[in-house]
């Protein structure tokens, strides 16, 4: 089900917010409405944790994480760290790499089994990333663009990618991620899809710009339609829960 | 807010002091007062400047490998807070830092101890070969008589007095 919001009257709701299948960061110093929406959505199921990083608020753009872990840049302050690791479940591997591209949100794309990293990434944080995330790493472009993590975002049914990406492209994506993809804009033509936009296996959230035209082709693509919340979390439990006490 | 480690002297930098440079390579360089930050500027190895603790380390002055050491490494995967393991650390901070200095400075002491082995050596040497130099009656030869004091009973005195 994609959801509209806005952030301070900013559709860009990729960037201050990130969505995964087991945990959701939203950045603070936001009205309480826009914490509601997501609350609403997603309160009982996974948890909803409000932080900052490196004093910053545009986390999602900073981070990158999935069901296994959540990889943060070296600006991320000791105490954010700690916030984290208190308020994100054990299951969730929460780690701080050293890299000099630190806006990992923007050079990596994941979901909870492959990953898409900008081309120039180094081999220690790639290993990291298969190590913490659980991941199949690929070092890929998309349309010409290297920031792979801001022109495409997907899950583990399907995935938007940039406008301008040429059939061949989307065909070698889609084979290499599994899912299939479809190429679309977020907000009126904005051709970030991650930074308008943030998703997981069964919601989304749009920025308000959102046309009712993009809209149903995310809702389409990323098979939001026939998900009934409790249908869906019923399929998901065994991703959400470990073990039956 | 962390308490770095200056670049050049290794000295932490407390909050509200220095200066960071971040070069274009996304590397960043902190400096605790502009003498280093001078240093660096002049295109200073550190390794080579003798105040330093790169230096120091380098040329075996200043302890290097301990296990104290490693309390204090930076860590990217944190724990999940506990009450009683964050209780119990910040009472063993104090104790592992007086551990360091005490096992430092037995470092040094040991360093320089060679150093007095040394002096006592080339004294003795020293003693041996120039004995003569110094004036003779400073000098005790054993082939000299040395004066003896001798005390006399009080009780034969008296009875040599009484006889007479």
């Amino acid at each position: 089900m994609a959801t509209r919001i806005q952030f301070e009257n900013n559709c860009e709701i990729g960037v201050f917010s990130k969505l995964t299948n087991a945990y959701c960061l939203v950045a603070i110093g936001g009205s309480e409405n826009f914490y509601s929406v997501f609350e609403s959505e997603l309160t009982d199921v996974i948890p909803v944790v409000k932080t900052s990083i490196g004093g910053t608020r545009i986390i999602g753009r900073l981070c990158v994480g999935n069901k296994n872990g959540l990889l943060l840049p070296h600006t991320t302050t000791d105490q954010e760290l700690q916030h984290l690791r208190n308020c994100l479940p054990d299951q969730v591997v929460v780690q701080r790499i050293d890299e000099r591209l630190s806006a990992l949100g923007n050079c990596i794309a994941c979901n909870d089994h492959v990953a898409l990293t900008h081309p120039d990434l180094d081999k220690a944080t790639e290993e990291l990333i298969a190590d913490v995330l659980g991941v199949e790493v690929f070092r890929q472009t998309i349309a010409g663009n290297i920031l792979v993590g801001s022109y495409c975002a997907f899950s583990n049914r399907g995935g938007l990618v940039h406008p301008h990406t040429s059939i061949e492209d989307l065909d070698e994506l889609s084979t290499l991620l599994q899912v299939p993809l479809v190429a679309g804009t977020v907000n009126r033509g904005s051709e970030v899809i991650a930074a308008g936009m943030t998703v997981n296996d069964w919601t989304a959230f749009c920025g308000s710009d959102t046309t009712a035209t993009e809209l149903s082709v995310i809702e389409s693509v990323f098979k939001l339609r026939e998900s009934q919340p409790a249908a869906i979390v019923d399929d998901m439990r065994k991703s959400l829960i470990d073990s039956y006490v | 807010m962390r308490l770095e480690k200056c670049w050049f002297c290794s000295s932490t930098v407390y909050p509200g002091h220095g200066i960071q440079f971040v070069r274009n390579d996304a590397k960043v360089f902190r400096f605790c007062r502009s003498k280093c930050h001078k240093n660096f500027k002049m295109k200073r190895n550190p390794r080579k400047v003798k105040w330093t603790k790169a230096y120091r380390c380098l040329h075996g002055k200043d302890m290097t490998q301990d296990s104290t050491f490693e309390f204090e490494r930076k860590r990217n995967r944190p724990e999940r807070y506990d009450r009683n393991v964050t209780e119990q650390t910040l009472k063993a901070i104090p104790l592992i830092t007086k551990i360091r200095h005490e096992r430092q400075k037995k470092h040094i002491t040991n360093r320089q101890k060679q150093g007095k082995t040394k002096e006592r050596e080339r004294d003795a040497k020293e003693l041996e070969q120039d004995i003569q130099m110094l004036p003779k009656k400073d000098v005790m030869l054993s082939t000299q008589k040395t004066k003896v004091v001798v005390k006399v009973s009080q009780q034969q005195t008296e009875e040599n007095l009484m006889e007479e």
